[in-house]
């Protein structure tokens, strides 16, 4: 009955969406208001029934409903309730439905805060509707979450072992509501460019939208690598697989984005460019999508072929066709008001910053479908692995360190050398003379030498401003802290943007620690010991044992440094008994601020003796801690602005008169 | 054209054929060959001793383990023809009779010498026979 319901209510949101897509457009054209207000009256509807539609969802999930084919490949009744839930995003119908589900409430919540900007908002309400039709029409024809069994099975086949893991809960979906969030500002450039309104109007209206979307799509990078870290057990976070790549680009891309809009709302200046940001990295976002579930690239993903692919394809095609169409007829209008003044201003920092962050996304598109762009001109597969993306992304990461120091302190329009010296000179000292104490200090990796130099550099450069503006404002009598509280609540962008800053230079110096890794196999059979750095590894003995469907075979060794027992480790290598033998390792992890000492228990004989890869990942929690600082920059910056608040207001009155 | 921009201009210039140059020699020093069983054997001759990334699936019931040692030895297809692979080190658990597989390493005419290898399971995210 609920599943009656939940594909009756896709099918309407099908048809609903296709009127949210026509009327609005249909309404202005023909200057009939009414009828642009009841197409934005769809994209409520859309979001109610979409709402109604994953209920239905859920309840067949939570129900183990097994006569739904969905269910029945993905559960089963001895699955926990959270993993049962995470269901919904485990395979191809459900991720789809959440995607527009997301999409549907998105749009709502864009057309009821934004349905102000009454000359956008057909326009955009239309191009998110559109969006979603695609989307319903494939949940409606070609891969439905409320399919039907011939014959309900009496019992699901369970969510594969591997997706068992907190991970799951938190990657797929932070991921989707990133992709998902790039569709709102991207609806509102195409609505600008149609309504050749192109002024920073639609930037300022969606400004929160795209920190929202660049803040989940970081935070799908980050739960991915920590996914991986954890659980799946070769002791790093990212491999340059393609779906990985799918999931960099578009933030690539929304970074770039996220800076260079600064230059249009303060010079008038890269409009063309910044509509074409955002353009690519909505398709970009679609196409990270698309390379999950067409298996168009092999990854160690896995997604099976599927014949979303072609679909997909085409969808991607459509909208850059479109977009890039419509761009291509504005371009008298979008004729930059300013002009760059100098090559050392702030303008041209941000332009560089933006060049980076282009190049490392067409880098890792290049690198990522070589393998089809090489059979097309000669015939041959032929695939570029990780050192090519190392080769080129490191040094792009440099420059981007090195930016993200200079940028926010150059003066716009021309930078006077009294400016350079006054912002540079206590930064650039403290960096040479940490260069030079890790030279000293017997440091002579120099990649990861430039990477810490350049991290000390940005970071004075950013406490120094602080210091200033709080210095300033204490000139007026205020305590230090209130002072330097007030100047973050003023300027909230901004110092939510050092914020930001200072967490990315957390998440740079734990990769860059990573160089210092150490890797070593070892052979041990019971009371032998291994040392390594300064930890010794005791295999004090192990066994294997049953548990619930589990056959765990465990290794418990004894760390010691300098003769003490540091702490006990139980690397696992289990099987699920009951899912084909699936094999899981359980990683053994002790994290300090310092190093992770990580274990990885590769296989046991049967007379005991183990095989283990013990690593050494130095400033990896920093890493970690660089996320929990970015989502605090994060937070500063989404802080409604009260001066930002007090400049708009008469804007929008001009626009209601 | 001011001189500003003449400036800016050759800036980005400089800036992207560096970068041209770094991703041109990322991609020689990393290029491997991307071949299926059926494409190597047929060109057992000309990919000899070079980079090469093989895609194919586990042949059931091949696979030879030692846990200690940290071998592992088993044979890939592609459904029809067969190909032995050695390796050596951390096998994912992915890895199974039927697992889709990619290795990177060197075919000697006989046998494929694995330095990496990645395993999907075949029924990890979606069944092949939806959607």
């Amino acid at each position: 009955m609920m599943g009656e319901i939940g594909a009756l209510a896709v099918a309407m949101a099908l048809v609903v969406s296709a009127y949210g897509t026509i009327m609005p457009l249909l309404g202005v054209g023909l200057r009939r208001d009414e009828l642009v207000q009841s197409g934005l009256r769809a994209v409520y509807a859309n979001a109610l029934l979409l709402g109604v539609a994953s209920a239905a969802f859920l309840h067949a999930l939570l129900s183990r409903d097994f006569g739904n084919a969905y269910v029945a490949n993905y559960t089963s009744r001895d699955l926990g309730f959270w993993y049962t839930l995470s269901a919904f995003w485990a395979g191809q119908a459900g991720s789809l439905l959440f995607w527009a589900v997301v999409l549907a409430g998105f749009s709502a919540v864009a057309v009821w805060r934004l349905g102000r900007l009454r000359e956008l908002i057909p326009y955009a309400a239309a191009t998110l509707m559109g969006t979603s039709a695609f989307f319903m029409m494939l949940l409606t024809f070609v891969s439905s979450p409320f399919a039907r069994l011939p014959v309900a099975r009496a019992d699901g086949a369970g969510l594969n072992p591997l997706l068992q893991n907190a991970g799951m809960f938190f990657h797929p979906p932070t991921q989707y509501l990133g992709y998902v969030g790039t569709a709102v500002p991207f609806a509102f450039a195409v609505a600008a460019l149609a309504t050749r309104r192109l002024d920073d109007e639609w930037i300022r209206a969606t400004r929160r939208w795209t920190l929202l979307a660049w803040f989940f799509l970081s935070w799908g990078l980050i739960f991915g690598m920590m996914w991986a870290y954890v659980e799946l057990g070769w002791g790093g976070f990212w491999a340059w697989d393609p779906v990985e790549n799918a999931a960099l680009m578009p933030w690539l891309t929304a970074t770039a984005f996220l800076h260079s809009v600064m230059i249009q709302e303060k010079r008038d200046l890269l409009k063309v460019w910044n509509v074409v940001l955002i353009i690519l990295t909505f398709a970009l976002a679609l196409f990270g999508t698309f390379l999950t579930r067409s298996g168009v690239l092999s990854s160690v993903h896995a997604f099976a072929t599927s014949s979303l692919g072609p679909l997909f394809f085409i969808f991607i095609l459509l909208i850059l066709a479109l977009s890039f169409g419509l761009l291509f007829t504005r371009l008298g209008a979008l004729r930059n008001q300013g002009e760059l003044d100098s090559l050392i201003s702030r303008e041209s920092g941000f332009l560089f910053n933006n060049l980076i962050f282009i190049g490392a996304a067409f880098a890792v598109f290049i690198g990522t479908v070589f393998p089809i762009l090489s059979e097309a001109v000669s015939g041959m597969k032929i695939s570029v692995g990780p050192p090519f993306f190392n080769q080129i992304n490191v040094p792009i990461g440099l420059a981007l360190l090195l930016l993200m120091g200079i940028c926010p302190l150059l003066a716009w329009r021309k930078a006077s050398p009294r400016n350079l010296r006054r912002s540079f000179f206590v930064p650039g000292l403290l960096a040479a003379a940490g260069a030079g104490l890790l030279v000293t200090a017997g440091f002579r990796q120099s990649t990861a030498l430039a990477a810490f130099t350049l991290c000390i550099f940005v970071v004075a450069a950013i406490v120094q401003d602080v210091h200033r503006g709080a210095k300033v404002r204490r000139g007026h009598g205020e305590a230090y802290t209130v002072a330097l509280g007030r100047l973050v609540a003023r300027h909230p962008r901004r110092y939510g943007g050092y914020v930001v800053h200072l967490g990315i230079i957390l998440l740079f110096a734990g990769m860059a620690g990573s160089a210092f890794g150490t890797e070593r196999d070892a052979v041990l059979a019971r009371g032998e010991s291994v040392t390594v750095s300064q930890y010794t590894l005791r295999y004090d003995g192990g066994g294997t044992y049953t548990q619930g469907e589990r056959l765990i075979t465990e290794a418990t060794l004894t760390v010691l440094v300098g003769g003490r027992t540091l702490t006990v480790m139980r690397p696992q290598r289990n099987v699920h008994t009951r899912r084909d033998e699936q094999a899981m390792t359980e990683v053994a992890i002790r994290t300090t601020l310092r190093e992770d000492l990580y274990v990885i228990l590769s296989g046991m004989g049967d007379d005991g003796r183990v095989n283990l890869r013990i690593i050494i990942n130095p400033l990896m929690m920093w890493m970690w801690i660089g996320a929990g600082v970015l989502t605090m920059g994060t937070v500063i910056a989404f802080w409604p602005q009260a001066a930002a608040a007090a400049q708009t207001r008469p804007r929008l009155l001009a626009e209601a008169a | 054209m001011s001189r500003t921009n003449r400036k800016i201009l050759a800036a980005v210039v400089v800036f992207i054929l560096a970068g041209a140059y770094l991703a041109y020699s990322g991609a020689r020093s990393s290029m491997a060959y991307y071949l299926t069983v059926g494409e190597l054997l047929d060109r057992a001759g000309t990919v000899r001793d070079s980079d090469v990334r093989l895609s194919g699936t586990v042949a059931a019931g091949t696979i030879a383990r030692d846990p200690v040692g940290g071998t592992l030895a088993f044979l890939v297809t592609d459904g029809a023809r067969r190909l032995p692979v050695r390796y050596r080190g951390v096998v994912p658990d992915a890895f199974k009779d039927g697992a889709e597989v990619v290795v990177e390493g060197r075919f000697d005419g006989q046998a494929f010498t694995a330095a990496r290898l990645f395993a999907k399971c075949p029924s990890k995210f979606e069944t092949a026979d939806e959607g």
